[in-house]
This record gives C-alpha cells, structure tokens and sequence, in this order.
C-alpha cells in the first residue's frame, strides 16, 4: 500500500509555509486534507504528507450574502452550520445528508471533496449548478469558477485550494438536487442539480448539471436554452427533462447502462424542476 | 515519529509510523474493541469517538491525530459500569455475533451527545454508516431509541 512508503507528515501553521514546504518537497508531497481520498489511493511517488489541519481554513462565513467555507472545513461541519440551513431553502444540507456516511463526513473536508474531482460527487454537481467559485493559492490568492478547475482535474499544479465561495442566493431564485444510487450510501448512478432564478414569473438564469454520467459533470446548455425567456409551467419542465434526455453525454459503466442513465436523466431533471416551481410557489404563499 | 493522544481520557506518547492509520495504532496498543472490516470506510466496525465525532479511524492517519481526543468503547462504560448505550443493547437484544456493536455504540454515542431526543429516522441515519450482517438493524435502533430515554430520564432527576 502507498501509504508504507510516508516518511513523514508535516503541519505547516501558515498558507506561506505550506507553499514552501510543498515546493521544497517537490513532486514526493502531497496535500493532506481529511485523508478519506488519499488513506485509499495514495499514490505510490508520495513520501512526504503536508497536514492542512493547522491552517486557518476551517470555517463557514457570510460575506456579502455569499457563504465562504473553509477548504478544511469537514462535511459535518458544514451540515450543521446554521448559515446553510437558511441558504436556498437548504438545499445543499439536503444534498449533503446524501452523501456518504455520518462517520465519513466527520472526516471528509470540502475542499479534498473538490479536489478529488469524483465524476460521480454530489457535492460537485451541485456546486456547478450553484456557479460556485474556489480560491486558490500559490503565494497569490486567486479566484477561480469551480468549472474551471473541476474538468481538467489537475491537482492545482502547485496551489492549495483554500476556500469555496457560494454566491449570494439571486432574488427569485431556488435550487434543487437529485441523486440516484443503489443502496443508501453508495455513489450515485446518476445525480443532478438545477437552479432556477424567475423574474416576471420568466425564467432569466437556469442552470441544469448532470453527473455522474459516468464522466465528469457537466451542465447541459441546451436545456438552460430551452427554460431561458419562458414561465416554469409543467409543459416547460417536461419539454426541458425531455430535452436533457437527448442532449446528455451518458455511457454505461458497471452501475448501469446507458439507457438506463439516459432514463434517470429524464427523471431527475423533471424532479429537480419541479421542487424549485413548488419551492417558489411556497414562497410566494 | 511521536504523537500525544488521549484515549479514553489516559494521555499517552505513542511512537507511530508516519503513514499507520489511527485503526492501526489503537489495536496496536491495545484498544482491541476497535475492529477492521472493510478498510475503506464502508461498514463502520473501526468507529471511535475522535474529538467527540464518530469517525472511521481505518481511513484517519494517525498522525493527523496527534494531541486530539479519543474514545472507544472501552471507554464508554465507567467504574465498571457499562454505558446507558451498552445496557440498552444487551437488554433490548441488539447484539448478534458483536463485531458491528462497538462502532454501532460510538455512532450512537455521537448521536446521542448532539441530540438527546433523536427520531427513528435520526437514528437510523447515525447508524447508515455500520454495516450489520447479522440483523435488520430494528433491535439496534430500539436501543437507540431506549437509551435516549433512559439518558434523558437521568437527566431530568
């Protein structure tokens, strides 16, 4: 196992520090977040670990009426953080309670969750469909779409993830996640996320990513076209679940066929659309 | 290298190797109450208390640990008496072949520190991550159940 070959593991107490050390080390160290990716799949050139744990880049904030979480900060932590509670009816609480289990995600940070850029994560599908941004740094701090980072699933080339930025809810807006999976916590078959923002009862920003397809999420411009200008009526919702359908890229892997994907695709945009048409109603009662 | 754990409330210097996991160096030193199952964070038989958070200590490197918290089950019961949890599982009969009840005991320890009154369906998303192969999980969540009551009714007097 990779993890025989560790020499040593180092907690730097400065961002600073923690570039230098993974300079120093060159291409033998890795970054050591929660653990849970890195305990299965070290990989073999590893020899030195730099424990982010002492970093200060475990919190949960509002700034502005977006949401910074701390890269380090873990799974659990952001479930029960009260700020998410109230941040687009819930909705990332509701996703998260789907991912994993309790006992992983008191270990799991989100900013390894990011960085291991699962085709199948939860949390990743849904930070798209969010238009979620991440802030790396390298001796600069830098902010960069989550989609921009996400698809090349480079390991930041020498930067450390520090921080995802959830954007400030847009007025009208909501957001919904669906997951299918086999047993309670497996990794999803398929999942899907959408936000919504209606002006005029018209909707004026749609996002629908699908992932987990098998390949890594993407969002599905074709649908966010057909939804763009028109009211969120059942006929829209059909005709966009529909539309998804045709225009996602799904294989078949050992989960499941590709028809059978292309079927939960259906599915699972038709439901996520729906929840945000009954969240918006609600709201307006 | 050198780590300072607390474990079960006993504070000791544990020589560990850089890239041993939390799993390996509690059995080593002789917490044999913590099992390996799956090795991978599926079936939760390795779930100790870490800083008061059940966690699979299989996929915890134990240097990451060095001076935090732990408690396994050894530590549940005090003076010779076992935990509220453990007696309820012997009297409601959720114990079988017993290598899932020490994780499924510091899931419901968790459990039971955050939220003193759960719900069925609270309970039964504690305990999602410890595999049973033995039930059908209906007796361990009536002791959960069972304990919580019998917890708050020691508090209440």
């Amino acid at each position: 196992m990779g993890l025989d070959r560790i020499k040593d593991v180092v907690k730097p107490t400065s961002l600073d520090e923690a570039i230098s050390l993974l300079r120093e080390r060159g291409p033998s160290a890795g970054l050591l977040g929660g653990g849970v990716s890195l305990v299965r799949y070290a990989p073999a050139h590893l020899t030195t670990l730099i424990d982010l744990s002492a970093l200060p880049i475990d919190y949960v904030k509002e700034d502005a009426g977006c949401v910074r979480i701390g890269a380090a900060t873990t799974l659990r932590d952001i479930l029960d953080h009260p700020l998410l509670a109230g941040y687009l009816d819930g909705v990332i609480v509701k996703m998260l309670r789907q991912v994993a289990s309790p006992l992983l995600r008191n270990l799991a940070t989100i900013g390894g969750a990011l960085v291991s850029a699962d085709p199948w994560s939860d949390i990743i599908t849904l930070f798209l469909a969010l238009g979620a941004r991440v802030a790396v740094y390298d001796g600069e701090s830098a902010s960069l779409p989550l989609a921009e980072i996400y698809p090349t699933r480079s390991r930041l080339g020498g930067a450390i993830l520090t921080e995802v930025v959830l954007p400030a809810p847009l007025p009208g807006a909501a957001a919904a996640f669906c997951k299918f999976n086999r047993t309670g916590f497996d990794i999803a078959v398929l999942n899907c996320a959408c936000q919504v923002q209606l002006q005029d009862e018209r909707c004026v920003v749609a996002s629908v990513v699908i992932g987990g397809t098998p390949r890594l999420a993407t969002s599905i411009p074709e649908v966010e076209d057909i939804l763009t200008g028109r009211p969120l009526t059942g006929e829209t919702i059909e005709q966009a679940a529909a539309a998804a359908r045709d225009a996602a890229g799904v294989r078949e892997d050992r989960r499941a066929s590709a028809e059978y994907r292309r079927q939960l695709v259906l599915v699972g945009v038709g439901r996520c659309l729906r929840q945000i048409k009954d969240d918006l109603v609600g709201r307006d009662r | 290298m050198t780590i300072t754990l607390t474990v079960n409330g006993v504070r000791r210097d544990v020589e560990i190797a850089a890239g041993e996991t939390l799993l390996e160096v509690l059995r080593r030193i002789g917490y044999k109450s913590v099992k390996k199952g799956c090795g991978s964070g599926d079936c939760g038989a390795c779930a100790v208390l870490l800083d008061g958070r059940a966690v699979n200590s299989c996929l915890c490197l134990a240097a990451k640990t060095d001076g935090r918290e732990v408690v396994t089950i050894e530590g549940l019961a005090t003076e010779g008496n076992l935990h509220v949890l453990q007696e309820a599982f012997l009297s409601e009969g959720a114990v079988q072949c017993g290598y899932c009840t020490p994780g499924m005991l510091i899931a419901a320890a968790d459990l039971l520190s955050h939220i003193p009154d759960p719900s069925e369906e609270e309970i039964r998303q504690a305990i999602s991550g410890n595999l049973c192969r033995c039930t059908g999980y209906v007796k361990q969540i009536e002791a959960i159940r069972v304990a919580a009551e019998r917890m708050r009714g020691t508090d209440d007097g």
